[in-house]
């Protein structure tokens, strides 16, 4: 006989990276029917949001919003709205326009545009108009890389809840979420060598998700983009951000590695604590009380 | 939001290196129903490859074909044929990827999932004798992570292989199943 409730962990290759699904505390079916409309919810975010597909809502904006309002879908428009957000309460440290240095960098693609973007453009030439459209105000690219990943999480997550899905964890490649009062343990950072310890949290209803500590190809150093000094962050340091929301998480580790203890004041405003490692081993926690 | 522990510098919990990273997700069977979930049998067959394959396959994808043959299962159901399943591994950076992938009849993707991902490194300290020394600590001491530490936060884990997996994959549709 098969029991009442079983469990199922699941991954599939999205968003550039595994997808991991797991799911505990309903029948294998429902399970498996709440797990494949997970997924469905990550690859819609791919497909509105991905950097790499032309017919994404960024490529469309990426080529057409320079001439005019462009209707993009409600999600994407949310994510817009989330990325001014954390560009304002950053002061741009945080800013989705850092495109064009990740195409010098050779770590996008050069999208098929018509125009070469404007140094000067910052998130400030993003115009969020109040009928859902999007229109750039200068030559820009944009790249929703360093938040769209949460979002997915996000809405993973949403759907296993709406689904009566009693607790599960919902990982796409480090930034994860878990639903239910029970803790997932992470560990922070993967092993680099033989280390003997190494640093994990228990995350029960919240997010956690990391950057920084990479190496990257071809002589860019770090892994993300400073908003305003336009060089790249996170060569040595490794952060990680605890939070409610994915979203909310995953782009606040790019704040962190780029403000360092200053992005305090952000991290209370969101609710959100950060574990920094520093380029001499040395964990620090900003922001948050402990628990 | 609730955490119920956070483990990190000040409170640490410095936990014991885990064994290398290995999760293995789904079987075969469990794989093909939830693909084909209206197929009554799964007739499985190995097509080995002739020279003129892996040189058409090779072209089409602009893979390499490092296998002699693929493993395959026709999908079954009333009678009639309802599509192919094949189950292929990549070796990624760090590790070896076994993955599956459902075609339509036409040769369209209906679903990739990744059956099992283990890490090719870290296999030293899955030894005995390597974990046996933390017997007997005390809770406040380093706990070793055993299966229950699934999730890393911060490995880069591209999926770049797998994707080139599924061109070699179709491209061997192309000159082999159609």
């Amino acid at each position: 006989m098969r029991p009442a409730f079983d469990s199922a962990r699941r991954a599939r290759p999205l968003l550039g990276t595994f997808v991991e699904v797991t799911a505990r505390g309903a029948s294998r079916d429902r399970l498996d029917a709440a797990i494949e409309r997970a997924f469905a919810a990550v690859a819609e975010v791919h497909r509105l949001m991905s950097f790499h597909e032309g017919g994404s809502d960024v490529s469309r904006l990426n080529r057409c919003a320079l001439s005019g309002p462009l209707a993009v879908d409600p999600q994407t428009f949310e994510v817009l709205e989330w990325s001014r957000r954390f560009a304002e309460a950053s002061e741009g440290c945080f800013d989705i326009t850092v495109a064009a240095q990740l195409v010098d960098w050779r770590l996008l693609p050069r999208p098929v545009c018509a125009y070469v973007p404007d140094r000067q453009g910052s998130w400030r030439d993003v115009e969020l108009l109040p009928d859902g459209t999007v229109r750039f105000r200068r030559p820009i690219w944009i790249d929703l890389g360093g938040i769209a990943k949460g979002y997915a999480v996000d809405r993973a997550i949403d759907s296993l809840r709406d689904a009566g899905i009693p607790w599960g964890c919902v990982n796409a490649g480090g930034d994860l979420r878990v639903l239910g009062r029970e803790a997932a343990r992470v560990q922070l950072e993967p092993r680099h060598g033989n280390e003997r310890c190494v640093p994990v949290l228990e995350v029960a209803n919240g997010s956690v998700a990391s950057s920084g500590g990479g190496r990257r190809r071809r002589g860019a150093v770090g892994s993300h983009v400073h908003g305003i000094a336009r060089h790249a962050v996170g060569g040595h340091a490794f952060v990680s951000v605890v939070a409610d929301r994915c979203l909310v998480a995953d782009a606040l580790t790019k704040v962190v590695l780029t403000q360092g203890p200053r992005s305090e004041a952000v991290l209370c405003r969101y609710g959100a604590r950060a574990h920094v490692r520093t380029a001499r081993h040395e964990w620090r926690t900003i922001g948050g009380t402990a628990p | 939001m609730d955490w119920v522990r956070l483990a990190a510098p000040a409170a640490v919990v410095l936990v014991t290196a885990p064994a290398a990273y290995a999760n293995r997700y789904l079987t075969v069977e469990e794989a093909q129903r939830l693909a084909f979930p209206e197929a009554t049998q799964f007739v499985e067959a190995h097509i080995v490859f002739r020279p003129a394959d892996v040189a058409a396959i090779e072209r089409l994808s602009g893979q390499r074909v490092r296998t002699r043959g693929q493993q395959v299962w026709k999908a079954m159901g009333a009678g009639r044929l309802l599509g192919f399943f094949v189950v292929d591994y990549v070796i990624g950076k760090h590790a070896v990827i076994d993955y599956s992938v459902a075609l339509e009849l036409d040769g369209r993707v209906k679903a990739v999932e990744v059956l099992e991902y283990r890490e090719a490194y870290g296999s030293e300290i899955t030894s005995h004798s390597w974990l046996h020394q933390f017997d007997g600590k005390t809770s406040r001491d380093p706990v070793t992570i055993d299966k229950d530490v699934r999730n890393i936060s911060g490995a880069t884990l591209s999926s770049q292989h797998v994707t080139e997996g599924v061109k070699r994959i179709l491209a061997f549709y192309e000159t082999c199943l159609r």
